[in-house]
């Protein structure tokens, strides 16, 4: 990182020198291995080594931001060419000039195991293989990040994140019918997290229940699916709900408007901060300081200090998720949102880890309660309007719930459902806790994040 | 700095059987638009190379991060180490062979590449000008890319081009719309075509709500690529192995019997065309679709060679991949003829968050975005108010991509260049088209 400290350094004693209000200086260096294993035949391998810094400069209210991958004095000395446009004003809330560095620990280091990473993906291909899964991926990737950041106001926060993920998408058929489901495992830290057996259980327990929907599921008629009123979620129902229903629209650059030509706008405004959004059993929070987490990280990329933040407390929306920009607007503090998934993009208002917190209610008691209804335990289509207003979570594996007790599976069970129904309706929220990894796509150009979303089951109650 | 012609002579001394490498330098400007202004500027530099190689069938990439030649060194020391952690790929046939000649030509406009931040933030805000809106958002995309290719199989090529994309949603009342343009020249940025497409917020004063049911449905031009462009994405080979809505259709009727579609990666005109594929083979216009029947899959040469036909230049050098979708259908008709035709429907003007349950049946659901209008017995009626802006509430569309193209029976004669968010840096030549008896759900 030698290099790009230097090179950070001489970008800010540029922008000091110069006119400019704000100058920060944020390099990566990225390397990794990547593995694709399509229907039983390894794809290659592709191994990466990258670097490059990007510079974010404000001069009289104007925000511009440049990146390079040629890490030299006269490439950068190219950013401070830029004089101001007319258009919108950027001020940047004050904060706490931070000094840190810090590692996520590892027992089995990441560039150690990249041989034995593809002989464990290989497992996993093999296992489906063997349990007769014809169409399937298997896709895998470790590497480690390690940034530099520093700004103009003296923030200095070196980073090192060793990180896994694995995506695995099978297809599994019955005579003429078939059903999807896609697998995603990740963590940030060493590679004894990365645990094949438990992996390989948890896909054949998949593929049974998935085979169990296709031979004896039933599709309910239009009017026996309007009739369930009860339906206990599964922390992986409830996650994507929390992440797309909660966590987007508490994003401040959609709420004010800066996404609305791309990621879109959402529910709540200026006008109503502060409404209620679930029952009082709903407090969802968003917090990238769990340990091992995809989302996981202690400075977001501004050098601002993470913490959790509780977006719906007790069914009322709480907290924003801020960058530095939009906590200035608010008069508040940033609360450490801003992130990018690489040097060459700008940081934007991301989330982390998103959940519903736990509550006190065990599955079975929860299933017992609904009595009549539906347990919706994995989903596979999704999808969600502009405001985040109006979503589907469309049942992979569901059961019917008769006289308290799980019954038959349910093959067609589609949960439409405005996100003020979903939440409001929240009766009992579980005691269990479990996070799903995924990749949050925003902005233009495209960024892509790690993220993970879950948190307990619920029971909800539709009136 | 290095060519990608001696790269691969650096490369081709450790004795791998095969090496394709890649030189790349790209300078690209994004603006975004927030709230009718100018908001930020990110302007992006980069120069990096690619290797690929095959061993005894073991493949393997890595990036080569700075084209000189301690980097390539580097590389070539990656890949070694790489091609021993993997295994060999036994249904792999090569890279294509031979100095091929380019008939396409990509077009490179220096009004782009001369465009910097100070310049791209002027002409956003010439535009901003242009737009009559109560609130406005957006980005205006600019870049130039030079690439160079060299294959130990005889391909030694080079393009450069340039590229332009603007992208507008326009706020009015209490609806919006929202449309791109691109182009590979600046002055293909003509900001009518937005400007036409908000003229859909002026059809009709009167907003009510619609009910759940089946509708005949309008996909303007944007909405309409997004979702058929699943379709050139789905006869590439390496989905279609894997499962996709095309998998053991070949020969079989998928579309209407008057709908045809291509993929073109040839076109200089298209925005993602290019001279070549990432092996060096000569993109084309290949039509997969012809009169409804799907008559092709798409193939890169290992894949072509695996089943015994010719490469469609869709490589992806292990898994083809699609170039720009073209959309033709025999019986095209004006907007408002297409609206005249129907008796119960609706003009979705934008879609987003296609997500699919099956990729191998091809059921999906999309969500329509910005202003949609019921259509009654030829006329436009009301704008549904499920759309408007803060409503709160909305509308899906579940339909299955085969049932869909299908029922398309009629297409717009609006035939032009478009790409959407939902799908971007994907771009098609396509016209509105009317998809009939799609059921809607609402919340």
């Amino acid at each position: 990182m030698n290099e790009i400290e230097e090179i950070a350094a001489y970008a800010i004693s540029l922008g000091l020198k110069g006119s400019f209000d704000y100058v920060e200086a944020y390099g990566e260096e990225n390397s990794g291995t990547s593995y694709a294993i399509e229907q039983g035949r390894p794809g290659g391998a592709s191994v990466s080594k990258s670097s490059g810094i990007r510079i974010r400069l404000i001069r009289k209210g104007s925000l511009y931001t440049y990146s390079t991958n040629t890490l030299t004095k006269e490439s950068i000395r190219k950013a401070f060419r830029f004089r101001h446009f007319n258009g919108n004003f950027t001020s940047l809330s004050e904060e706490k000039v931070e000094k840190a560095d810090y590692k996520v620990k590892e027992r089995i280091k990441i560039e150690d195991s990249y041989k034995r990473f593809f002989s464990d993906l290989s497992d996993i291909d093999n296992l489906l293989g063997s349990t007769g899964v014809k169409l399937r991926g298997v896709y895998g990737g470790i590497g480690r990040a390690r940034s530099y950041f520093a700004n103009s106001e003296g923030t200095e926060i070196r980073s090192n994140i060793p990180y896994i993920s694995a995506y695995i998408s099978l297809i599994v058929s019955e005579k003429d019918k078939s059903r999807q489901r896609m697998v995603q495992v990740g963590f940030t830290g060493g590679y004894e997290l990365f645990k094949v057996d438990k992996i390989n259980s948890r896909l054949v327990e998949e593929i049974n229940a998935m085979r169990k929907v296709l031979s004896d599921g039933s599709d309910l008629s239009s009017y026996e699916l309007s009739k369930i009123k009860n339906i206990v979620v599964s922390p992986e129902i409830v996650g994507i709900a929390a992440h797309e229903s909660i966590g987007h629209p508490s994003e401040a650059d959609r709420v004010f408007g800066r996404e609305a030509a791309q990621a879109g706008t959402s529910y709540i405004s200026s006008n109503n901060f502060g409404m209620k959004i679930g029952s009082e059993a709903v407090t969802i929070i968003d917090d990238p300081t769990i340990k091992n987490s995809s989302g996981f990280f202690l400075y977001d990329d501004e050098g601002v200090k993470a913490r959790p933040k509780v977006l719906v407390e007790k069914g009322m929306q709480n907290e924003l998720l801020l960058n530095r920009e939009y906590a200035y607007v608010l008069g508040k503090k940033s609360n450490a949102s801003a992130r990018s998934d690489s040097y060459s993009n700008e940081p934007i208002i991301r989330m982390s880890n998103t959940y519903l917190k736990k509550g006190d209610s065990n599955l079975e008691e929860m299933i017992s309660e609904a009595r009549n209804g539906i347990y919706i335990k994995s989903f596979t289509e999704w999808n969600i309007d502009d405001t985040r207003s109006f979503a589907r979570y469309q049942g992979n594996e569901a059961y019917l719930i008769k006289n308290g007790k799980l019954d038959k599976p349910v093959r067609n069970y589609k949960l439409d459902i405005s996100t003020f129904d979903f939440w409001d309706s929240i009766e009992l929220v579980g005691n269990e806790f479990e996070l799903f990894p995924g990749d949050c796509g925003k902005g233009e150009p495209m960024q892509g994040v790690p993220v993970t979303m879950g948190g307990a089951s619920a029971l909800l109650r539709l009136r | 700095m290095m060519h990608a012609s001696e790269i691969l002579k650096e490369v081709m001394k450790v004795g791998f059987d095969e090496a394709v490498v890649s030189a790349h330098n790209y300078n690209s400007i994004y603006l975004k638009i927030a709230n009718y202004k100018v908001d930020s500027i990110v302007e992006k530099r980069g120069t990096m190379g690619s290797l690929y190689v095959t061993k005894g069938k073991r493949i393997a990439f890595t990036n080569i991060e700075k084209l000189d030649i301690q980097s390539v060194r580097a590389s070539i020391e990656n890949i070694k180490r790489a091609l021993g952690n993997t295994k060999p790929k036994e249904d792999y046939f090569g890279i294509a062979s031979g100095k091929f000649k380019y008939r396409s030509k990509s077009i490179y406009d220096s009004k782009i590449a001369d465009t910097g931040p100070d310049k791209a933030a002027s002409l956003a805000n010439d535009l901003i000008s242009k737009v009559d809106a109560s609130n406005l958002a957006g980005t205006l995309y600019l870049t130039e890319w030079k690439n160079e290719l060299a294959t130990s199989n005889g391909v030694d090529a080079s393009a450069k081009s340039t590229a332009a994309r603007l992208s507008m949603r326009i706020f009015r009342g209490d609806f919006s719309i929202q449309d791109t343009v691109a182009s590979k020249r600046l002055s293909g940025i003509d900001i009518r075509q937005i400007l036409k497409s908000a003229e859909f917020m002026e059809y009709i004063n009167a907003k009510s709500k619609i009910k759940a049911g089946t509708y005949d449905i309008i996909y303007s031009r944007p909405s309409a690529g997004a979702l058929l462009s699943m379709a050139n994405t789905m006869a590439c080979m390496g989905n279609v192995e894997s499962g996709s809505f095309f998998t053991n259709k070949l020969g079989s009727y998928v579309a209407d019997k008057d709908l045809s579609l291509y993929d073109d990666g040839a076109t200089p005109e298209g925005v993602a065309s290019s001279p070549f594929d990432d092996e060096g083979y000569p993109t084309q216009k290949t039509k997969f679709i012809e009169n409804g029947k799907l008559v092709k899959y798409l193939h890169n040469y290992s894949t072509a060679k695996k089943y015994n036909t010719k490469s469609t230049g869709n490589a992806g050098l292990v898994n083809p991949e699609p170039n720009m979708l073209v959309v033709e259908h025999k019986r095209k008709q004006s907007i408002d003829a297409l609206i005249s035709s129907i008796d119960r429907g609706i003009l979705v003007t934008n879609i987003w968050y296609t997500r699919f349950s099956n990729y191998l049946t091809g059921d999906f659901s999309t969500m329509p975005r910005d202003l949609a209008i019921y259509i009654e017995k030829g006329s436009p009626v009301f704008a549904i108010k499920q759309m408007g802006v803060g409503s709160g509430i909305g509308i899906r569309i579940s339909d299955n991509m085969i049932r869909m193209m299908k029922n398309i029976t009629r297409v717009g004669n609006d035939f032009a260049q478009s790409t959407s968010w939902e799908t971007i840096g994907t771009y098609y030549f396509t016209p509105s088209v009317l998809a009939e008896k799609v059921k809607i759900s609402i919340a």
